[in-house]
């Protein structure tokens, strides 16, 4: 195993083990409040996206245009550099706050209209069937399209997930510390670059490979419409 | 009133900057992309050939690129390949940043090219064989033409993924827009918001037309997945 030493020092990256692993847990659970905060924030645009008021949807619209033909990076600087430019002093955000609005702000629109293609794959049977057993148009969204919609879309929302899992590693240049940050705290201390950022990209392979199974089960357990498609 | 000409001026004094940022954007951005294209066209022809080692490799490559962040990708082109010593992997930051980003294109092309193919008919394939015509020939005259209207969609999209990530070449240091727009400014600090909004502009220009391309040939030529992410 020598020869492997001069290329990746192993004994090296153990040294750094705990930084990678706070890096790992730091990526993790702001990919969740992340995807969590922009499950929701994106079934409401898909929702205000599909009324019938053009005061809503066109605004609507426009911010998911916007999100989608503007680099998050620029996105992730408006939020931490220039919202508090434009903000009463006293609200401020930190570098990890920033980050998960930012994120959330980039991510919404596309799961929002990830879930706007769900909802509109659900069949128009099972919501006039809804409507004619005496139920709202609230209670059919809430217990008859959403639910069938998101088990639709599934496999785009995973893919979207993995998607917002690597977005994540942007938020390292406005300095939050989490995967990408303990390769660049390793890289700056120690000046060996193959260890710190290989270990970055292992790490993250890690993460993907886990998604994966993680997709497979999904689609083992639901057969949603769109799984036949692929 | 004074504020519209207020931001105005640093409109008039900025543009020729952002300007020269976004003439460096799409220069980088239409290299990736024709090097990119181009790498994933192969790719993603071989893919379909049906030779199991083969598609193992090009899934391995595959899978690296898509797990991994774009920016993980850039530093590795950037500082890891110029420490293993090789003479040739040593490249300055334009050619990482070109290099990086056309492999990054390429990942995407693959599965849509390859996608494309699986999605003409194979009766098509069928005929063209008991027609006479060699393997190649079918691939060549029959099958590839056909996918590649398909394509036009999907690639659509991806280009505008490119032309957005080409905003992370400016943590090595290439003066395209964002770059531009941080220099700008270092040199009036004042308006943080306001040329941090510009950039979105200028981004969104070049974007925009791209996503409605897409848009369009979707209505035009019909779908075969990948599409936007």
């Amino acid at each position: 195993m020598n020869w492997l030493q001069d290329y990746f020092n192993l004994r090296l990256v153990s040294e750094y083990a705990d930084v990678f692993a706070e890096g790992i847990w730091q990526t993790l659970w702001i990919s969740a409040v992340c995807l969590a905060l922009s499950l929701i924030f994106g079934t409401l645009l898909a929702l205000a996206r599909m009324s019938k008021n053009p005061l809503l949807w066109r605004p609507v619209a426009g911010y998911i245009q916007f999100i989608r033909a503007t680099p998050l990076l620029v996105q992730i600087y408006l939020v931490y550099y220039g919202l508090p430019t434009i903000m009463p002093s006293g609200m401020l955000f930190d570098e990890v706050q920033s980050g998960i609005i930012a994120l959330t702000l980039h991510t919404s629109p596309y799961m929002g209209e990830i879930i706007r293609a769900g909802i509109g794959s659900v069949a128009r049977g099972q919501i006039e069937g809804a409507l004619s057993v005496g139920m709202t148009p609230r209670q059919t969204m809430r217990h008859i399209t959403l639910p069938q919609a998101i088990a639709n879309v599934m496999p785009p929302l995973l893919g979207q997930t993995a998607v917002l899992i690597k977005d994540t590693s942007l938020l390292s240049i406005i300095a939050v510390f989490e995967l990408l940050g303990a390769g660049l705290l390793m890289f700056s201390e120690t000046v060996v670059a193959t260890e710190s950022y290989v270990t970055v990209a292992i790490c993250y392979l890690a993460i993907y490979a886990m998604m994966l199974v993680l997709s497979g089960i999904v689609q083992n357990r639901l057969g949603g419409s769109a799984w036949q498609a692929n | 009133m004074e504020w519209i000409t207020d931001k105005w001026d640093i409109v008039v004094q900025l543009y020729p900057f952002l300007l020269k940022g976004l003439w460096l954007t799409f220069q980088i951005s239409i290299i990736a992309i024709l090097i990119g294209s181009t790498i994933g066209f192969v790719l993603g022809v071989a893919k379909t050939t049906g030779f199991r080692l083969l598609n193992g490799v090009i899934n391995l490559y595959l899978h690296l690129l898509r797990g991994s962040p774009y920016l993980v990708q850039l530093y590795i082109v950037y500082f890891v390949l110029p420490a293993t010593g090789i003479a040739w992997l040593s490249f300055d930051s334009y050619m990482a940043a070109i290099v990086s980003l056309s492999l990054y294109t390429s990942s995407y092309v693959t599965e849509i090219v390859a996608a494309a193919i699986n999605a003409v008919p194979k009766g098509q394939a069928e005929a063209a064989r008991s027609v006479g015509m060699t393997r190649a020939q079918t691939y060549r005259h029959i099958v590839v033409p056909q996918a590649l209207k398909l394509t036009i969609p999907p690639m659509a999209s991806i280009y505008v993924i490119v032309i957005k990530s080409t905003a992370v070449l400016s943590v090595i240091g290439i003066s395209e827009l964002t770059r531009q727009g941080e220099v700008a400014i270092m040199r009036m600090p004042g308006d943080i918001m306001f040329i941090y909004s510009l950039i979105a502009v200028f981004y969104f220009i070049y974007c925009y037309p791209m996503l409605r391309l897409s848009k369009w040939a979707e209505g035009r030529f019909g779908t075969t997945g990948g599409g936007d992410t």
